[in-house]
């Protein structure tokens, strides 16, 4: 039982914290909140069963494929609706309307070609469960934390040890002396916002197979990856992490153990305990200022 | 002089119209019913604009400020037999204090933060009276409830309700204009410009803040209580997060800071959404796209813009004739 609960605990962790971590990078690069990272995760799941299973390709090259479509629409998002209101210096208000019609638009624009109802995402294994002694589980639960993790890994040699991520931490911290350096800006900017959508695909292809995919899978799970990243330190990378895995094990163990009703609950209440005490986030990130 | 004028043909168009549509479509009550939600949203969006327009602070949850005006009115004419028009002033009531309660305890949170923590408080209303304790609310099913009954005459069509709505409009809107007019309201405008300014010259930002949240929340909350009498029914479906994004939809398409900006926009938004309802699946994603098109096309809102436009135009009428006038000046002097 308590295996059980903590590998679901991990496994929700991890896709809030994949997203939390697209939050992460898309305040520390624009210093923007985006509310489309659940719908772009929807997205993703119906784009992988698409080429998984109904176009019959290899589960790696349609993840691939999906992270890669993500990341252009993230850019293209970035490009053709962030950076013209940014252009017009108007309020930040219209921006965080602006990616909530996007979210609209994408919802409702995957509902409009899969349909309404639950799609099956196929096992990706070929076994339908793992026994390690009295434990079972399903192999795309383990796939699920595993590549959780080695994604925030990867990012976070990406964002430190490569010279597009240096660039793209140069362009958040200071805009102008990052420009004068000779880095392309506008570019770092765009990228984050494709890799912070491309980040959403993939927790939507590791959610789908265990959760089954439908239109609003991506909504409520985008909500709650704000409060992961809240609870973590809001532009923080490791934060995001951690604040996405505690608030999953929490969820999951609160749920098991005290009621079941109030599951929905957790997630904003947590949220509000750490905006109002804590702001700043486990991380102490000082992203956040008062 | 000239400006009071100019707007008179226009104002005794509108009164013409409030007066005269219900009457005209009389035997329509579907055109009744929207005539009667463009009076509750203006109220709503008017409540919004407090917030926003004027004092700068972004809310993403009013539609928690909706539900409990809803609920609170339906509970307490329900379980304490309160009747309907003082069971939806004290809802309204409830509603200003906790959207006092939210403002005192956010009102060091800036701008995203704040839109964060109000979403989550929209979350948490919207979770509670879904799962009720008790299933006080009726939870998913809903419950039913009574029309508004003033002095024992029931307001029990969509005719009758208008005029009361409409009574209900006049008075929220002179009380709005009065407040904004007022040290209260100046408050909230050089909060809006810059805080610390603000703080600078002495304006207490906290109790402001408080102020504006709880006024705001006192008009949302009468709108939702206005609906659910109205339509005798309430149901957790109409206070989702949508909601919330639809009050601010409504107001950044009018325009903020303005009298007619939410009138504008309600009417606009609300004519838009109906229109659209014969495209069922395609409903949420043309409005999605309208959206988009509108934040980028005119981020002034309507009203805001043809504001704009119509003072650019006097100015620059007006800088012709000075431009006409010094230029022949200077042909005399020459």
């Amino acid at each position: 039982m308590f295996f059980t609960l903590l590998i679901s605990g991990l496994v929700i962790g991890s896709i809030y914290g994949l997203i939390a971590l697209g939050y992460s990078m898309i305040y520390k690069s624009s210093g923007l909140l985006s509310f489309m990272q659940g719908d772009i995760m929807t997205l993703g799941a119906f784009l992988g069963i698409t080429f998984y299973s109904y176009a019959g390709l290899p589960f790696p090259v349609a993840l691939l494929l999906v992270v890669l479509i993500s990341i252009a629409l993230g850019f293209a998002i970035e490009k053709g609706v962030i950076r013209p209101l940014l252009n017009k210096n108007t309020m930040a208000i219209y921006i965080v309307l602006a990616t909530i019609a996007v979210s609209y638009i994408v919802q409702n624009g995957s509902m409009l070609v899969w349909g309404t109802i639950t799609l099956n995402f196929p096992s990706i294994f070929g076994i339908s469960t793992i026994k390690v002694g009295n434990i079972s589980f399903q192999p795309e639960a383990l796939m699920c934390i595993v590549v959780g993790f080695f994604c925030m890994f990867l990012l976070q040699i990406f964002m430190n040890k490569t010279r597009i991520g240096t660039s793209m931490r140069a362009a958040s911290m200071d805009a102008m002396a990052a420009e004068s350096c000779g880095i392309d800006v506008s570019l770092s900017t765009g990228l984050s916002w494709g890799l912070s959508a491309g980040l959403a695909a993939i927790a939507g292809m590791l959610i789908g197979p265990i959760y089954g995919v439908y239109t609003t899978l991506g909504a409520t799970i985008g909500r709650k990856g704000f409060s992961s990243a809240v609870i973590g330190g809001y532009g923080n990378m490791y934060g995001a992490i951690v604040g996405g895995i505690l608030l999953g094990l929490v969820e999951t163990f609160g749920t098991s153990y005290v009621s079941s009703t109030y599951r929905n609950l957790i997630a904003y209440v947590l949220l509000l305990i750490f905006l109002l005490l804590k702001p700043t986030g486990i991380f102490n990130e000082k992203a956040i200022r008062s | 002089m000239d400006k009071t004028k100019k707007m008179n043909p226009l104002m005794l168009a509108v009164i013409a119209a409030c007066i005269g549509l219900p009457f005209v479509f009389m035997g329509a009550p579907f055109i009744l019913l929207i005539l009667c939600y463009i009076e509750i949203y203006i109220i709503a969006v008017s409540g919004l604009d407090i917030v926003f327009g004027y004092c700068g602070q972004i809310s993403l949850g009013h539609a928690a400020f909706y539900a409990i005006g809803a609920y609170g009115s339906v509970l307490l004419h329900k379980y304490y037999n309160v009747p309907v028009f003082f069971s939806m002033l004290i809802g309204a009531a409830i509603g200003a204090v906790i959207g006092a309660i939210v403002a005192y305890t956010c009102s060091n949170l800036v701008f995203h933060f704040l839109s964060l923590a109000t979403q989550a408080v929209g979350e948490i209303v919207y979770i509670l009276i879904s799962h009720s304790p008790g299933n006080i609310t009726g939870n998913f099913v809903g419950m039913y409830t009574d029309s508004v009954s003033i002095f024992g005459f029931k307001l029990d069509n969509q005719f009758k309700f208008y005029w009361f709505g409409l009574v209900c409009v006049l008075i929220f809107l002179a009380l709005k204009q009065a407040l904004i007019n007022s040290r209260t309201g100046r408050a909230f405008m050089a909060i809006r410009e810059n805080v610390k300014a603000a703080d600078g010259m002495g304006i207490d930002v906290r109790m402001y803040k408080v102020k504006a949240f709880a006024m705001s929340a006192f008009y949302t909350a009468f709108a939702g209580a206005l609906v659910t009498h109205m339509t005798k029914y309430a149901s957790p479906d109409s206070f989702l997060y949508k909601q919330s994004v639809m009050f601010l939809t409504m107001l950044l398409f009018g325009g903020t800071g303005s009298l007619w900006g939410p009138i504008v926009g309600s009417i606009s938004v609300l004519v838009i959404n109906e229109s659209l309802r014969d495209l069922q699946n395609l409903q949420m994603l043309v409005f999605g796209v309208l959206m988009l098109i509108v934040i980028i096309a005119i981020p002034g809102g309507i009203y805001g813009t043809a504001k704009e436009y119509y003072d650019n135009l006097k100015a620059k009428k007006s800088a012709g004739k000075t431009d006409a006038g010094t230029a022949v000046s200077e042909k005399k002097g020459v």
